[in-house]
């Protein structure tokens, strides 16, 4: 076969299928909220390299900018609730600041004045889009740093996972026999491992960073369900004419696997791929948010640390320390989640509307 | 007694796609009186699923109905609600579906599919009287009494089909549609099957209409056929009178296509060409350009497709009446 | 079917004697051997330092340890926990479990129905407004981050609305006086709950050969009422009466993370009813069901959601373990003081023995729910009962 041909081929299915994707209003939806975080990933360090903004002040974890908030000097009440504040934790508001708290100091101040101080964590200002958090860093920084620890532990452990998924799958429906039990009741055992309390023993005794956390929940995507699942698609790839015929024209086993059965089975490996980044992402925020993993920074430990701080039944006070760190996670996961649910629909018609 | 039983008139539906509107059936009348087995024949896709489903409302949800009557003993049965319909369904008529494989739920028992439907039209029927009644069907129809406690996949094509004539009849329908009930089945089956439907109808009285691109078949079970040609009869008579002197050329054209064991000797001729998609409007005679023996008026685009009465009962659409010279 | 579920039983036996090796190696694994270093705990007295040695084989080579440890998994015996010294592993787990498993089997019966129930609506109400709403919806709590969801739903209605209470399984104060330990009413509450639900399936088996629909309707009620007044007879005479109080204030604590894992738990099963479901919609006996005059909400239960079920509990079996992993959280979250809460806190703390002996039981809970969910598919698909009879 000349390769002009094929590579047509190749373009007339992408092109096919992309229009089949573009249909599905859920799909577009996902892809978008992908591409916006990758964008995200990708302009932190180019802000960083073109001195827009100075590693000092913008770093997402070594950074430090004390911002000048000028606020309200008020009297916080004894009794609660008053007019104006329903509990304790109201007042002082946002943009004020109790007296009893400079008098402490010896700063005089009277009641109704501005006074201008150092705040952490800073609402959001023109010069930190989403504020500061108690260490004086920007959120916006963090997310975007966030995002890039996501998409690098996603993608290589949907890599790895579905790379080994494959591969055992294939070769499971492909052999048959010993081999095949072997590999499901593999599946089966590690289909029953508990995965997140295995997760904290690991990351307990020894110090995960995104590296090995990608391969270890690579590795366990990899060896569980999905073998199962993409080796049933393989069987019935395996009894198609097709490959029947390459058999009596004489192609060697192996031969016949990776050039005839690999490729139908690859949709649903890549299937499982996207649907495997949205359980990776979940899986590290979920780690950094029990403090379990050694990373500087990611969505999971923003949360830990607001957690950790007390913010979180500060309600809506302190907002941008809880809210976008949590939709971030929601939103790259859904992203990936709902791309999947497009894929789903250009592979499997029978889903289709008509 | 011969009154008509189903009476159909200018029923039309068409079915609402992405690529436009398919017009699946044109303009439609026929009757069948009690009593009476009628065949309906033609192409794969010429529409003939469509008029069973659209007969007990059926459809599919993008179907709409523009316009027609369909009335079962009198009572007019388009506009009916879910509800009211739901009584007719079974009760009066049933129907033997196309792929009878796939027309068991796979996790329910047998005999509780066909007591689920009886259930709901004889409430007052104890289990027992169910049960007795499911086993005399099913000794009608050549099946033995321990299918009910079994599942689908436990039964052979042929018992599947059998069992489905036992549901079919399991609450006395005046009429039952048969729609193509064996064509997934092998030849010797396919010859039981249908000494089996008709030894049921004569046994109980039942009118029936029977689907099939079978001509051959057609001809040994009913009494009265209708062709259909892109969604639309081009001719309808007497079984007899329409295989001895077919008057509609695309008529012919099928029976030459099928051997006859007992006629004489002839060269089959098979028909060139595909029947043509019923997205686009067509105009004049639909069939004019896969006819073998056109005349001037084929050609005519302007000309309506009408059946007129060319013989006792027995009508032909008005193009292509005059095509075929009987030999 | 029997054959089935013994075959099933053995092949789950032998995956759980791989899974005790596999963690006594994980364990064994970890850099630096942590039982040597651990044993200088200062929490611990010298004789639990010999004790843990002997329980542990730890002077022996590692096949005879594997060995041991498999037996002391029999015996019950792990030696004693660091942290909670003199209490053994065991006896932590046996105040725990009941705990998680209480809230763990109720959580996941609510989420699964729930799920099953908006799934089929979904599906049967296609190209809806309410459907698209639905489901974008279930899309959000399908891919939302757990924990922060539940601090938001702990702050909302547990801080702000003050509705509920903010974590814990009881309110110490009522409890000063209590002539029970809160492990009996747990107790008593787990009791309960089986044994109605044992019930309420007997009801239904009982009632599944009354041939009109009208009839068995009304057998199915009357029989739900006069388990209602059953119940109500049961917590106000005798003993159980005394109890009501503590009990009521266990249930109270559990509405709150019930109603939270719920939201989040309820998307995947719905999303992949309404899959299966519009599959299932599209097979002839349906057709075939509509043709029989069937009424619509009997085609929808009866036949497409029942085959719908089969796939949507195979993925069941298989999310098992994400469930599990997600009470873990609820416990840490919601401080309900279970087996997740007991082996994050082990783990943090370095407590070895409790560490093994609690993912042990962990993967025992998995195994028995993985075995549960698997007998019970077969018993829904007629293909695999009778394929495995022969």
């Amino acid at each position: 076969m000349d390769n002009q041909n094929v590579e047509r081929d190749i373009k007339a299915t992408l092109k096919k299928n992309w229009k089949l994707f573009k249909q599905s209003r859920l799909g577009i939806t996902g892809l978008t909220i992908v591409i916006f975080f990758g964008f995200l990933a990708i302009l932190q360090p180019i802000l960083f390299l073109t001195n827009i903004w100075d590693e000092a002040t913008y770093h997402p974890v070594v950074g430090y900018d004390a911002e000048q908030v000028a606020r309200t000097v008020v009297e916080c009440p004894d009794q609660y609730p008053t007019r104006e504040y329903q509990t304790k934790e109201d007042c002082p508001k946002v943009d004020e600041v109790n007296i009893r708290y400079l008098k402490a100091f010896n700063i005089q101040v009277e009641v109704g004045d501005i006074y201008e101080s150092n705040v952490q964590p800073a609402p959001p200002s023109s010069r930190h889009l989403l504020g500061t958090d108690s260490l004086g860093r920007d959120i916006f920084s963090q997310i975007m740093e966030g995002s890039q620890v996501a998409f690098l532990l996603g993608l290589i452990s949907a890599i790895i996972g579905v790379g080994i998924s494959t591969l055992l799958g294939t070769a499971a429906a492909f052999y048959g026999g010993k081999l095949d039990t072997y590999l499901m009741r593999q599946s089966d055992l590690v289909l029953m491992l508990p995965t997140l309390p295995f997760l904290f023993i690991i990351s307990a005794f020894a110090e995960l960073k995104v590296w090995h956390l990608a391969i270890v929940l690579g590795t366990l995507g990899g060896l569980g369900g999905s073998v199962i699942t993409i080796k049933s698609q393989a069987l019935q790839v395996k009894v198609k004419p097709f490959v029947d015929s390459a058999r009596i024209t004489g192609g060697s086993k192996r031969r016949i696997m990776f050039s005839h059965i690999l490729p139908n089975v690859a949709p649903l490996a890549l299937l499982y791929m996207v649907f495997s980044v949205t359980g990776a992402i979940a899986s590290e925020s979920v780690l950094s948010f029990l403090g379990l993993l050694n990373i500087d920074m990611s969505w999971g430990i923003m949360i830990y640390l607001s957690q950790t701080e007390g913010f979180i039944f500060t309600g809506l006070k302190y907002w941008w320390l809880i809210v976008p760190a949590g939709l971030a996670v929601t939103l790259l996961a859904g992203g990936f989640y709902l791309v999947g649910r497009g894929l789903d629909d250009v592979f499997n018609p029978r889903l289709r509307r008509r | 007694m011969v009154e008509s039983l189903l009476e159909v008139k200018n029923l039309s539906m068409h079915y609402d796609t992405l690529d436009g509107n398919v017009d699946a059936v044109k303009d439609i009348s026929f009757t069948v009186k009690s009593g009476e087995s009628f065949g309906l024949v033609g192409e794969s896709g010429c529409g003939k699923t469509s008029v069973a489903m659209t007969l007990l409302q059926l459809q599919p949800d993008n179907s709409v109905i523009t316009e027609g009557s369909i009335k079962l003993d009198g009572k007019e049965l388009i506009g009916l609600s879910e509800n009211e319909l739901r009584k007719v369904r079974w009760d009066s008529v049933s129907i033997v579906f196309q792929g009878a494989m796939n027309a068991w739920n796979p996790v329910v028992k047998i005999g509780e599919q066909i007591r689920e439907a009886m259930r709901e039209h004889y409430p007052e029927n104890s289990k027992q009287q169910n049960i007795n009644k499911i086993n005399e069907l099913f000794k009608m129809v050549g099946l033995d009494e321990s299918i009910s406690e079994r599942f689908p996949h436990e039964l052979s094509g042929g018992m599947k089909q059998r069992a489905v004539i036992a549901l079919a009849l399991s609450c006395d329908p005046k009429l039952i549609i048969a729609d193509e009930p064996t064509t997934a089945l092998d030849v010797v089956i396919q010859d039981q099957i249908l000494n089996e439907i008709k030894k049921v109808q004569d046994l109980l009285g039942l009118s029936l209409i029977y689907i099939s691109h079978d001509i051959a078949v057609i001809a040994e079970m009913t009494d009265k056929i209708a062709v259909m040609y892109a969604g639309s009869i081009v001719e309808i008579g007497p079984t007899q009178e329409v295989f001895k002197s077919p008057k509609h050329s695309y008529t012919r054209a099928l029976l030459d296509s099928t051997p006859s064991i007992r006629g004489e000797k002839k060269k089959l001729r098979s028909l060139d060409g595909e029947p043509p998609s019923l997205i686009n409007k067509i105009d004049g005679c639909s069939f004019s350009p896969r006819c073998p023996t056109p005349t001037t008026q084929c050609k005519n685009q302007s000309i309506e497709m009408r059946l007129v009465k060319v013989g006792d009962d027995h009508f032909a659409d008005q193009c292509c009446s005059g095509c075929v010279k009987n030999e | 079917m029997l054959i089935y579920t013994i075959k099933r039983f053995f092949e789950m036996v032998i995956v759980f004697f791989l899974f005790l090796v596999i963690s006594y190696l994980l364990f064994n694994a970890i850099p630096g051997n942590a039982f040597s270093s651990l044993l200088l705990n200062p929490l611990l007295p010298p004789e639990a330092y010999q004790k843990t040695i002997e329980a542990f084989g730890l002077d022996k080579p590692l096949y005879e340890r594997v060995q041991l440890y498999i037996i002391n998994f029999f015996k019950g015996d792990f030696g004693y926990s660091y942290t909670y010294y003199p209490r053994t592993p065991i006896d932590l787990i046996a105040e725990r479990l009941p705990r998680t498993l209480m809230l763990f089997s109720i959580v996941n019966v609510i989420a699964f129905y729930t799920g099953f129930l908006v799934g089929k609506i979904l599906a049967w109400r296609r190209g809806s407004k309410s459907e698209t709403w639905i489901t974008i919806g279930s899309v959000f709590s399908y891919t939302v981050f757990y924990p922060w969801f539940a601090l938001m739903m702990l702050w909302f209605f547990g801080y702000k609305m003050d509705w509920f209470p903010l974590g814990k399984f009881l309110v110490p104060e009522k409890w000063y006086d209590s002539p029970y330990t809160s492990d009996e009413i747990f107790y008593t509450l787990i009791i309960f709950v089986t044994v109605s639900s044992f019930l309420l399936f007997l009801i239904f088996i009982f009632t599944r050969n009354i041939e009109s629909l009208q009839n068995r309707r009304n057998v199915r009620f009357l029989g739900l009422i006069s388990l209602f007044a059953l119940a109500a007879t049961y917590w106000t005479n005798g003993e159980a009466a005394l109890k009501r109080f503590y009990a009521a204030d266990i249930a109270y604590h559990m509405i709150l993370p019930t109603f939270t894992v719920t939201l989040v738990a309820f998307a995947g099963t719905a999303l992949l009813t309404r899959t299966t479901m519009m599959e299932v919609l599209k097979d002839d006996y349906i057709l075939t069901a509509r043709a029989k005059g069937l009424s619509q909400k009997r085609i929808r239960d009866r036949h497409a959601a029942r085959t719908a079920l089969l796939p949507v509990v195979t993925s069941f079996i298989f999310t098992i373990i994400t469930i599990i992993d997600g009470s873990v959280l609820t416990e840490s979250i919601f401080s309900w003081p279970g087996m997740g809460q007991l082996i994050l806190e082990a783990v943090v703390q370095e407590d070895i023995p409790l560490a093994m002996a609690s993912f042990s039981f962990i993967g025992i809970l998995a195994l028995i729910a993985h075995f549960i969910a698997d007998v019970s598919y077969a018993f829904l698909d007629p293909r695999i009962r009778i394929k495995s009879e022969n």
